[in-house]
């Protein structure tokens, strides 16, 4: 069986066991089953108890023995030291089982009940997640383990150390516009781990960009030989957590002194072209910018700046210069085309593109869009970065300027044959009336496949990573 | 080839060494394909004026004792010595020398002085996560100051290896920067290679390997000679 028939329960179970819910207060479980319900998982729910006939009106069975059938997906959440018995009374019965409970390697004394958790998961004939961890999302199972979550699925799956983060991930991402094929927590990581999930995510069809959450690995020489195989078609975007603590050996060589945990991730990433980001924020946009843009043949060097404001244009140039991009003044057809258009004083053609808010209403605000076309007729540019000062554009309350500038980008990234990025910078001055347009137009962007953030700087971060897949690809 | 050095290292773990002597370590590198300085190795100081004579000069001592990591620090090293005489008094020199430490000399070695050229740090480590790695830097306050090294999961090819010498800051050094002289990248490459490659040494003696440390490698625009070596066993 391949990777991807063995997983693929995993994100679309027919039946869920739920082992830890009460009945008589508000567990885990308990809760898990309220967010089943909610998300509208169309499977069988099995609460699990040793007594009661039934939980959260569902019916309940004994132990995991007395379950009719085969159980997909069973959600463990029971003490610690209970957990490799409920494993051991599921045998040849369950599939994949997640063990929420803590208390196992991550706590010293917790080791050797580790093993323990791990031997009966191989006795029962079921693949482990965790233990310590959250839960799985899958928005195309309807399987989801917070609330809030949009049922709405993308192309974007993650694998993550930390349940908590994965939250984070799953909800600070779809504010973002992000939509996930799915996300697993994989806490300790005792059985499944982060290189059977990379290589299901690479086979899996609807999944198009990967990120990977880690705190430490038993499985580097598996993650690196499948990072560097022909399987890894895929962008994956890397956060490693604990990069800065140290090893503590002492080294007797000057070699052993100047290795440690930040040296080895930075090597995995130069080696496999593995975008390696350094916070939960750059992660959620590198992961945007590739759910919205699709890697060019060769890497993305040039980069044009378009919008309002000239000390923003200053300082978007320098975070594109410090991202690695070029800033080219136009030549040729593109200055020429762009100084047809007689933008009136105040405006510069050069690159970066300034023309002041009053400039762009011009037309209904029409021009922004002859400026975008000639940027990407003109053939300079691999990126363009447009950037709007949404305070300024607002308060040009009769013509729906922004709304024009959004929409040129989108029709010029339809028609777009250069295959040249085009990213959107809405800055906003946190007013309630502001971030609600942006999250509209944010959404609408988004869909049509523009990548959308809040800062010049995480923009150019996030294409620079863009970049670094290209150059690999290319190598 | 790789089974001498794995052989080596059991060897020396077998006797309780931590660390290899030096014309073991040397033999190993050569065995992999990297140069190393011709040398002669003699058991007694006595004997030094017979090792010159074997060997062109200018040449360099070096005290060969268990224990002694650090040659240098006690004064175990004589480098550029002109001829036969010289040597042999660099002998009594460094004999006194020990005495006076308590360290008991086993044998000598005596080598070529490598023709003059940049100095290079290549190195080994196992990390706990991702196994053999190699290193590459440039000597002196490049590594021990700047820590300007690059390192790379084995087995590296040919294109890590470049782009591993292409990473350091000092790069640019060796292709000639501010009138020093240019220098063979590619005589770098190959040793990065020797250590790090598929079947190197890293990869083939992994489970007998703690850490390698060849410094200084020098390298100059005909190639690449490893002066020192250190390996210490897991």
């Amino acid at each position: 069986m391949s990777v991807l028939e063995q997983i693929k329960p995993l994100f679309q179970p027919a039946s869920i066991a739920v082992v830890g819910a009460s009945a008589s207060v508000m567990s885990g479980g308990n809760r898990f089953i309220h967010h089943l319900k909610k998300y509208g998982y169309l499977g069988r729910i099995l609460p699990i108890h040793p007594k009661a006939s039934e939980i959260e009106g569902l019916p309940a069975y004994r132990s995991l023995v007395d379950v009719p059938g085969q159980v997909d997906y069973a959600y463990v959440a029971v003490a610690a030291r209970n957990a490799p018995e409920v494993l051991r009374s599921g045998r040849g019965k369950v599939l994949f089982a997640q063990v929420m409970s803590s208390g196992f390697s991550e706590t010293g004394e917790g080791a050797e009940l580790e093993v323990e958790l791990v031997s009966a998961a191989r006795e029962a004939g079921t693949r482990l997640i965790g233990p310590n961890c959250l839960g799985v999302y899958s928005p195309a199972g309807r399987v989801t383990f917070t609330d809030k979550t949009t049922p709405e699925a993308g192309p974007v799956g993650v694998i993550c150390q930390s349940g908590g983060l994965g939250i984070d991930i799953i909800r600070r991402g779809q504010s973002k516009g992000l939509r996930f094929s799915g996300l697993v927590t994989i806490g300790n990581a005792a059985d499944l781990g982060a290189a059977e999930l990379l290589e299901y995510f690479f086979e899996d069809n609807n999944t198009e960009v990967i990120g990977l959450y880690l705190e430490s690995t038993r499985e580097g020489r598996q993650l690196f030989n499948l990072l560097r195989s022909t399987k890894a078609r895929k962008p994956v975007v890397l956060l490693k957590g604990g990069q800065t603590m140290q090893g503590q050996r002492a080294a007797a060589s000057h070699t052993g002194a100047l290795a440690g945990t930040e040296r080895s991730w930075a090597s995995l990433s130069r080696q496999t072209g593995t975008p390696m980001v350094e916070t939960l924020e750059e992660f959620l946009d590198t992961l945007l910018t590739f759910q919205c843009l699709t890697p060019r043949m060769n890497p993305s060097t040039r980069a044009v700046l378009f919008g309002n404001g000239g000390g923003t244009s200053v300082l978007g140039a320098d975070a594109l210069s410090r991202a690695g991009f070029v800033v080219p003044a136009f030549r040729g057809s593109t200055l020429a085309t762009l100084e047809g258009l007689k933008m009136p004083a105040g405006s510069s053609v050069a690159n970066p593109i300034d023309v002041p808010a009053g400039a762009l209403q011009q037309d209904e605000g029409r021009i922004a869009e002859k400026i975008i076309q000639a940027v990407a007729a003109g053939g300079e540019a691999d990126v363009l970065v447009i950037h709007v000062n949404m305070t300024v554009i607002m308060s040009f309350r009769h013509v729906d300027m922004l709304g024009n500038i959004i929409r040129a980008a989108l029709k010029v990234r339809e028609g777009n044959q250069s295959g040249m990025h085009i990213a959107l910078v809405l800055r906003s001055d946190g007013e309630p009336e502001t971030e609600d347009l942006k999250r509209e137009y944010r959404r609408t962007a988004v869909k049509s496949g523009v990548a959308v953030f809040d800062e010049l700087s995480q923009a150019a971060k996030a294409l620079s990573c863009m970049r670094l897949v290209e150059a690999h690809r290319c190598r | 080839m790789k089974k001498n050095a794995i052989e080596y290292l059991r060897q020396a773990r077998a006797e309780g060494l931590t660390v290899l002597d030096e014309p073991t370590g040397k033999r190993i590198l050569a065995d992999a394909g990297i140069s190393v300085p011709r040398s002669v190795i003699v058991d007694s100081q006595g004997d030094l004026r017979a090792a010159a004579d074997a060997l062109k000069a200018p040449y360099v001592l070096k005290v060969v004792a268990s224990g002694v990591v650090h040659k240098s620090d006690v004064g175990g090293v004589r480098l550029n010595l002109a001829d036969a005489d010289a040597l042999a008094t660099a002998g009594h020199e460094v004999s006194a020398l020990m005495r006076t430490q308590g360290i008991e000399p086993q044998s000598w070695l005596v080598e070529e002085l490598a023709p003059p050229g940049v100095e290079i740090v290549i190195g080994g480590a196992m990390d706990p996560e991702f196994g053999p790695m190699v290193m590459v830097g440039l000597g002196g306050i490049f590594v021990e100051v700047m820590r300007d090294v690059s390192f790379r999961i084995c087995p590296i090819c040919e294109l890590d290896a470049l782009e591993m010498i292409e990473e350091l800051k000092g790069a640019p050094i060796l292709r000639g920067a501010r009138g020093s002289q240019t220098v063979s990248i590619e005589a770098i490459a190959q040793v990065l290679l020797c250590i790090g490659g598929e079947g190197g040494v890293l990869m083939a003696c992994e489970q007998e390997l703690a850490e390698v440390d060849i410094n200084p490698l020098i390298v100059s625009k005909e190639g690449a000679v490893a002066v020192d070596a250190r390996f210490i066993l897991r």
